[in-house]
């Protein structure tokens, strides 16, 4: 039932119009403005959806400028002469490329930071968090909603109100931030302070939708955490809870208590820009060679604190939610119990604490002091040990199973190494001796997208291949799925993978030229060079033996990534209405909670009471007679209670 | 369908659902206020200024504080009352609670105009003058303004595509035209009333004009049928020199600077930063003269050999370092003016000072006096009331109450919500409502805790 | 939270009286703030230990945390220790206790 609202409801995330109003009442307030957790999650999910298409868009277009700089975008006449979206890219990117079509600097800061900003605050966090979170966390803690059903409404339109304030950052006029995600000041204090009206600037736009995003991230958080301690069914102790739900809630805490200094860095910029403030701009400052008319007396780095204190625990709220999913996926899809649960929940706990003391890695370069420099080094080594334990566990979890690789498998399975990549090649950043080399370079991009790309979003799809029989009632196809596997999986270290090696050679994340400025300086080659120059003439290509070339290797796969999703795409939206129907309310034959309701699960989930018997990870247990023993049944054999999902589920 | 643990509390964590979201939120509250608060450590020990100690209405602050506690009390009374069902007593209560929180805005109101109307201006040898700006005879203030004569033509630039900054004379120039508008001719020679109409048509054309001709914008000069004044405050512009005007629409006009002099009604004089201050620029002969000099450098003496008295033990040696006495400084350095003339100091007094010292302060009749003084450009580094913009103190200041004062806004509307709509559920189920009456108090608490921190901090230390 | 009738009407008069105190104790953070101690970083301190004394009055009385479940303490004990890590942390940015200042920072 839900299932069916989703193509209507995209169309209007999509299009932001309000032709709602001309539908019948019900289906107004059963999709739109609903307050049940299921359908929320689905909102927030399908905008998450939508904006990590948007994100990775935009990083095409810096693909396409750092591997040939100077050429125009290809297609670019065509766009310019299809109706209606010739003006739309015209308003959000045409006005500022080249005469010719190509990207300059300006445009490319642009891209860069709205590809921050809208993966990590609008695709991954709403996707990854609040999606799963409403939609699976209920259900899998055996309640009817979260404890503030209208909260978690608001929630989600205050979310939506900031992604309609950050797409309209692109079409006012200054265009929409250029100075990065982490909007440091002094830089972002100033640029275009000139500008004739305040909400003629991109970064009062970002500023005011960042502060509606911290709201519904806040309103969100709080509802979790009281749902999970609040309304867990009879039964559900803290320790038979599935570690999905320990995640999540560990994630809400991150965000209740990490987002408000963020909040406050935001309206302390704010402050800056609008009302002339000096809260980051230190005496003295000059731009252009005057001095600004400002009385100085504050420091950029209370703002670079600031956004650390909230931008680290960030980084747990981006992985956590996929450690989330992959506990579900992986015993599920291996048979075996998760190894370690205890282990695991004491590890994402002291995660969740260790997280909010180790911010300042981030600012070595600062030359903050010794001593902290010190502290953080120290905490930052500390931290990666709860990591590792997560990961472990994971890994052993497989040992001895018997494996079902269907594609969520397929993609958690990915996901553990890639994961592991993106973690170690973090350990020596983590050193302030060796990140003072590295900092700002391709290698710490490289590091942190192999933990956020093939690591969060492919835990990301896994999750969404998984309980997509439980929202709509059947399968995702497999076939389409692999195919959007392994070109992902290709493309994705086709296209970070070289990152490590350009960033070791120095090169700077924010060159929009990908380093043709240096190219006649330049002409270091390794063996990753001298292959792509090898391949590149094997095709009759002309690529040089330098590391530009690489520039090029990682265009492709970013290119293959591209081609790569359209199955998904495909998929997902085929599927809702004609997969392959599923049979049954347990069609992975898991244990968890969610499988014991009605497919799809109406409004209130449970059609029995529902009461938890054992833990949430009985898989392959010894005498059972089936290699699954379900938290809902209250002892082997019997028979899960009469499901009435026929008569509830068109009611 | 109900939500279990609405009204009751769950029997193993002993919460009911919204006191566990109002302590979430709480403890989100309370990070918001520390990011705050650790600002407010960040920027103090960073200061490179001394930090101002007991610049704001102590009694103000005082008062408010207690209004906030008793409003504090009488939300706790309000609750237990219900919990008595002593209903009557739970409305008196309520009502008083919200009262105090307006009151206590009623009182930050007025703090913050009194602010607003105060200004400092920063002197290029760091000496700082605080002061009023004059008034006309209504009692309104005559803001500073940079005034510009002969002007006779106005330059537009139009870009082609959607920027920032595109000419828009009607809303960027027009109003800054003292007197009334002339009227414009374009390079056609057309006449025309510069408004938004016309304009829209003459950038049309020239639009379309420049993307014929390829180029990126298009420039434009409007000449005035009759040479006209321009009179606009420094923070409406992009900026000026002695023969051009710009704004910030990226319009250029031609003229002739008449005035940009500050007239200010002097009412302290902080040459904390300057290393010589009797010497202070506010002493220049032009300013405030002679006679405050002397007055100025009295005080400063009176105040050392006080401290040095006070703080000379046994064998004559001083317990206490002068430069480390914040006090001190602030007492010897920080002069303030009561009139219009320096004290009376014998014959220094009188004709010595400066001329402009001895104009009476215009609109102040019945109040202060204070000196006037004229002061040029050049000697000015930065001028504001005292708002964010003056320092990282009051940009922290306005900020914190601020903020306060939202969460009191919000707090009270909840409150009085409750008080007001909630009628029904106070006969039918006072249990549910005791519950709201007790989520609404811990946040109002919450807003009284985060003062309690507030007051010492921006007020008194 | 209690819900003991009897309890409440007994603490209806320790309101009135943590009320009176906060008030006192308001009064004497003015006064102390007018006296001056040895250093203002003792005035600070002061000042400080005496807000601290009514937030905790506040907390404990107003806020019912003496009788509070365990959940609330353990959210609370968190959050009381990542706000005083940003304090800390922001004050040890400015001044950094390892550093060495004898060689180029004396005699001031």
């Amino acid at each position: 039932m839900s299932a069916a609202a989703i193509p209507s409801e995209t169309a209007h995330d999509h299009t932001h119009d309000h032709a709602h109003d001309h539908h019948e009442p019900a289906f107004l307030w059963k999709y739109i403005f609903s307050t049940d957790h299921k359908v929320i999650g689905a909102q927030y999910a399908i905008t998450g959806l939508i904006f990590l298409l948007l994100g990775f868009f935009l990083m095409l277009l810096m693909r396409w400028s750092i591997a040939y700089p100077g050429m125009p975008v290809p297609a670019i006449e065509t766009i310019r002469e299809i109706p209606y979206i010739k003006d739309l890219f015209e308003a959000m990117f045409g006005r500022w490329l080249n005469p010719d079509g190509s990207l300059n600097g300006e445009i490319y800061n642009m891209l860069g930071a709205m590809h921050g900003t809208i993966m990590v605050f609008f695709g991954i966090v709403p996707l990854g968090f609040a999606g799963f979170v409403n939609f699976v966390m209920p259900l899998q803690i055996g309640t009817i909603d979260m404890a503030f059903p209208k909260l978690n409404m608001m929630s989600y339109w205050f979310f939506f109100i900031s992604c309609v304030l950050m797409l309209w950052s692109f079409f006012v006029g200054t265009g929409p931030v250029q100075t990065g995600w982490t909007m440091y000041s002094p830089l972002a204090s100033t640029t275009g302070i000139g500008v004739t009206s305040v909400w003629s600037h991109g970064h009062t736009w970002w500023l005011t939708a960042m502060v509606f995003n911290i709201s519904a991230s806040l309103l969100g958080s709080v509802n979790v955490i009281a749902t999970v301690i609040n309304l867990r069914a009879k039964g559900m102790s803290w320790m038979r809870m599935p570690f999905f739900c320990w995640a999540m809630f560990v994630t809400g805490f991150l965000l209740l208590l990490a987002f408000p200094p963020l909040e406050v860095a935001a309206i302390l910029q704010l402050s800056d820009r609008v009302f002339g403030s000096s809260f980051y701009l230190p005496t003295g400052l000059m731009e252009g060679g005057k001095h600004l008319d400002i009385s100085g007396g504050g420091s950029p780095l209370l703002y670079q604190h600031l956004f650390w204190f909230l931008a680290h625990p960030e980084v747990y709220v981006l992985i956590l939610p996929a450690f989330a999913i992959l506990t579900d996926v992986i015993p599920c899809n291996a048979r075996r119990p998760l190894w370690g649960y205890k282990s695991m929940v004491y590890a994402v706990l002291t995660l969740g604490f260790l997280s909010f003391l180790v911010w300042a890695h981030h600012m070595y370069l600062t030359g903050m002091g010794t001593m902290m420099s010190t502290y953080f080094q120290i905490t930052t080594v500390i931290i990666s040990i709860p990591s590792v334990i997560l990961l472990t566990c994971l890994m052993i979890t497989l040992w001895g199973g018997s494996i079902r690789f269907n594609t969520q498998m397929l993609f958690a399975s990915a996901f553990l190494p890639m994961f592991g990549i993106g973690g170690l090649t973090g350990l020596p950043l983590a050193f302030a001796f060796i990140d003072l080399a590295l900092h700002d370079t391709y290698y710490v991009i490289g590091h942190f997208h192999y933990v956020v790309a093939p690591g969060t979003i492919f835990a990301l799809f896994a999750g969404v291949y998984h309980w997509f029989p439980k929202l709509t009632g059947r399968y995702m196809n497999d076939k389409l799925g692999k195919l959007h596997f392994w070109p992902s999986l290709v493309g994705m270290n086709l296209v970070f993978a070289p990152m490590f090696i350009q960033g070791m050679a120095g090169f700077h994340r924010r060159w929009y030229d990908g380093g043709k400025y240096f190219e006649n300086t330049s002409g270091m080659t390794n063996w990753s060079t001298t292959l792509t120059h090898k391949i590149g003439e094997f095709f009759g290509l002309n690529i040089p033996d330098n590391m530009l070339s690489l520039n090029i290797v990682m265009s492709v796969g970013a290119f293959v990534l591209a081609l790569g999703q359209v199955p998904f795409i495909i998929n997902f939206w085929l599927s809702i209405k004609g997969g392959k129907k599923a049979e049954g309310d347990n069609p992975w034959n898991a244990t968890t909670l969610e499988w014991a309701t009605p497919t799809p699960p109406p409004h209130g989930n449970f059609l029995f009471d529902i009461n938890a018997h054992r833990g949430p990870y009985e898989y392959s247990v010894p005498g059972h007679p089936a290699d699954f023993y379900p938290q809902w049944e209250s002892e082997p054999g019997k028979p899960v209670p009469p499901s009435k999902a026929e008569a509830h589920a068109h009611h | 369908m109900e939500i279990p643990y609405t009204v009751h509390p769950r029997p193993d964590t002993g919460l009911y659902n919204a006191k566990v979201g109002i302590w979430l939120f709480l403890a989100s509250e309370v990070m918001l206020f520390g990011g705050l608060f650790s600002a407010y450590i960040f920027l103090r020990v960073g200061a490179d200024y001394p930090w101002p100690v007991h610049d704001l209405d102590v009694t103000l602050g005082f008062w408010n504080t207690i209004v906030l506690i008793a409003s504090s009390v009488t939300v706790v009374m309000a609750w237990a009352c219900l919990k008595l069902r002593k209903f009557g007593w739970y409305r008196i209560n309520m009502a008083i609670t919200v009262l105090c929180a307006a009151v206590f805005m009623f009182n930050k109101s007025l703090e913050y105009s009194a602010k607003f109307k105060h200004y400092a201006v920063k002197l290029t040898d760091g000496t700082i003058l605080t002061g009023h700006m004059p008034e006309d005879e209504h009692g309104h203030i005559i803001p500073y303004t940079v005034k510009f004569g002969e002007v006779s033509e106005i330059n537009l630039t139009l870009p082609v595509k959607k920027s920032a900054v595109a000419a828009d004379p009607v809303h960027h120039v027009l109003p800054f035209i003292d007197g009334a508008a002339p009227k414009f001719k374009t390079p056609e020679g057309k006449e025309i009333t510069l408004d938004a109409a016309s304009f829209a048509e003459i950038r049309t054309a020239e639009i379309a004009k420049a993307r014929a001709a390829k180029k990126d914008s298009a420039s434009l000069k409007l000449t005035a049928s009759a040479p006209f004044k321009l009179a606009a405050k420094p923070s409406q512009i992009f900026g000026y020199t002695p023969t051009t005007i710009t704004f910030r629409d990226g319009t250029v006009a031609t003229g002739k600077l008449i005035d940009d002099k500050l007239t200010l009604l002097v009412d302290g004089v902080d040459a904390r930063g300057v290393a010589q201050s009797e010497k202070s620029l506010a002493f220049d002969h032009r300013y405030l003269g002679e006679g405050w000099q002397k007055a100025f450098v009295a005080n400063r003496d009176h105040h050392i050999s006080e401290f040095e008295k006070k703080y000379t033990d046994k064998n004559g040696k001083l317990t206490r370092e002068k430069s480390k006495s914040a006090t001190l400084q602030k007492e010897s350095l920080f002069f303030k003016l009561h009139s219009s003339t320096p004290p009376a100091q014998g014959a220094a007094h009188g004709e010595k000072h400066g001329a402009e010292a001895h104009a009476p302060a215009a609109g102040h009749g019945g109040g202060h006096d204070y000196p006037t003084v004229v002061l040029e450009k050049k000697d000015v580094t930065f001028f504001s009331n005292f708002t964010p913009k003056l320092n990282t103190y009051y940009a922290i200041y306005f900020t914190l109450t601020g903020l306060h004062g939202a969460h009191v806004v919000a707090g009270a509307l909840v409150l009085l919500y409750f008080l007001v709509f909630n009628g029904r559920m106070l006969r039918e189920d006072p249990e549910h409502l005791a519950n709201r009456v007790e989520v609404g108090g811990l946040f109002w608490h919450f807003v009284d805790l985060v003062w309690i921190f507030l007051f010492p901090l921006l007020y008194l230390l | 939270m209690s819900d003991n009738i009897e309890e409440i009407r007994k603490s209806v008069k320790k309101y009135i009286i943590i009320g009176v105190t906060l008030i006192i104790c308001t009064g004497l953070t003015v006064w102390l703030s007018y006296v001056e101690l040895p250093t203002h970083g003792l005035n600070i301190l002061a000042g400080m230990i005496l807000a601290t004394f009514k937030a905790a009055l506040v907390a404990l009385i107003f806020m019912h945390l003496n009788h509070e479940r365990s959940v609330i303490y353990k959210i609370l004990i968190f959050t009381v220790v990542f706000a005083l890590a940003l304090f800390l942390l922001f004050y040890f940015s400015n001044i950094d206790p390892l550093v060495f200042e004898g060689f180029y920072k004396h005699n001031e």
